[in-house]
């Protein structure tokens, strides 16, 4: 493939540009520019909904003697990010022929809890156990307990089998590797894609983004550019734990490749199915 | 010991059964310059996008996408140009230059990310 942008049939002048600002454990923060917002907005659905991560999808319930129903705490558990790296190697589990589950499709933890103390015992996701050697539950560092998931008295135990699966967002939340997506463009709303509610004035009623500072002000009798696009995006990827930030992003690109390849592919083969000639009578005008 | 499982297996939801991805459903069997398009398991992250793409295209004269209906998971998209090339011909440039145009982004971004010293690094967030 050639990447030179300029190469582009159609290309936006020099091609879409990328500004990183700030990289954190959990964040990343930068600006995709020279570009459209149907390519931006893409991009922040594909992170949402079709990155896949691993998360736990069937809970085996032992014993619960808490104070919390099975399913309170089988929908506890899904929602406890595993660190996903490693998803690749899985299969989906509508690309296994096993049942229910094997070891190719799934990841298995076990918790066991048992409070014999008078105090309350908390039990945390650090308390489950990965039979995978590499695949194992988020910590933002290597002592914290992470993420809290019942509290036992004396005399109260939880024992349960949980299967981790492959999946992505648009099936559940709990698959989804960020916490959010900020999507801006346009702080000045120059493009007047939304309007402010407002009793007198917009300007002193409304604080101004703290993107604003990167676009110049429109000047009070400037007229209204009904031709003008955005083309400045400022995204923020918020993750989970359960991929890098960055990941996301380069995982989100990829997905979104893949899908247009897959489109791409169905296309040829029709085109190839109908064409009894070297060009397929669909191409042909 | 009790199970907690959704009650209705869906299978991998929200993949559907189908025999193709893609479906062409021409206008005019004699006028290939205007199609419509059925794509299966995808929304607006491709329709919009695609939608944006080809519209770039000089010989398009329209193309719009929409979802005939929110259960069933597919777009349609719609194509015509001004003659020159077919509709199949417009949306195969689309896809090739919308998957060109995300490599680069791809690659930008790759690259700004390698770039440590031009972005502030919080937190001991490893690279
Ligand atoms: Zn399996």
């Amino acid at each position: 493939m050639n990447l030179d942008p300029t190469a582009l049939a159609f290309p936006d002048a020099s091609g879409p540009q990328v500004a990183i600002k700030e990289v954190t454990n959990t964040t990343v923060t930068f600006v995709l520019s020279n570009t459209d917002l149907a390519l931006a907005n893409a991009l922040r659905r594909v992170m949402i909904a079709e990155v896949p991560t691993i998360a736990i999808d069937l809970v085996d319930f032992e014993t619960n003697t808490t104070v919390l129903a099975d399913e309170f705490i089988a929908h506890r558990l899904g929602l406890i990010p595993i660190e996903s790296t490693q998803a690749s190697s899985l299969n989906y589990r509508h690309e296994c022929a096993c049942v229910p589950y094997c070891a190719e499709c799934s990841v298995e933890f076990t918790l066991n809890a048992s409070c014999q103390s008078e105090g309350t015992m908390s039990v945390y996701s650090r308390d489950l156990i990965s039979s995978h050697p590499s695949i194992d539950t988020y910590f933002e560092d290597p002592s914290e307990k992470g993420v809290l998931i019942a509290k036992l008295r004396k005399g109260q135990s939880l024992s349960v089998k949980a299967i981790a699966r492959k999946g992505t967002g648009k099936e559940h939340a709990k698959w989804a590797p960020c916490t959010g997506v900020a999507f801006e463009y346009d702080p000045h709303n120059r493009l007047r894609h939304t309007t402010y509610w407002h009793e007198e004035d917009v300007k002193s009623e409304w604080p101004k983004s703290e993107k604003a500072l990167e676009e110049p002000e429109p000047k009070d009798d400037e007229p209204f550019d009904y031709k003008a696009k955005p083309d400045r995006f400022y995204f923020t990827v918020e993750s989970t734990g359960a991929l890098p930030p960055t990941v996301i992003v380069v995982q989100g690109l990829e997905v979104l490749q893949r899908k247009l390849a897959e489109v791409h592919n169905s296309l040829r083969k029709i085109a190839e199915n109908q064409g009894e000639t070297a060009v397929p009578s669909i191409y042909m005008m | 010991m009790s199970m907690v499982e959704p009650v209705e297996d869906t299978h991998g939801f929200p993949f559907t059964e189908h025999a193709q991805k893609f479906e062409v459903i021409p206008t005019d069997a004699a006028d290939p310059s205007s199609a419509t398009f059925v794509v299966h398991d995808e929304d607006h992250t491709l329709g919009n996008s695609l939608r944006y793409m080809v519209m770039k295209n000089p010989a398009v004269t329209f193309c719009g996408y929409s979802i005939p209906h929110p259960s069933e998971f597919k777009i349609h998209m719609r194509i015509q140009t001004d003659g020159s090339m077919t509709a199949a011909q417009a949306l195969d440039k689309g896809l090739d230059d919308l998957i060109a145009l995300s490599e680069h982004v791809l690659q930008t971004f790759q690259a700004k990310v390698a770039a440590t010293e031009d972005y502030e690094i919080r937190d001991g967030a490893h690279i």
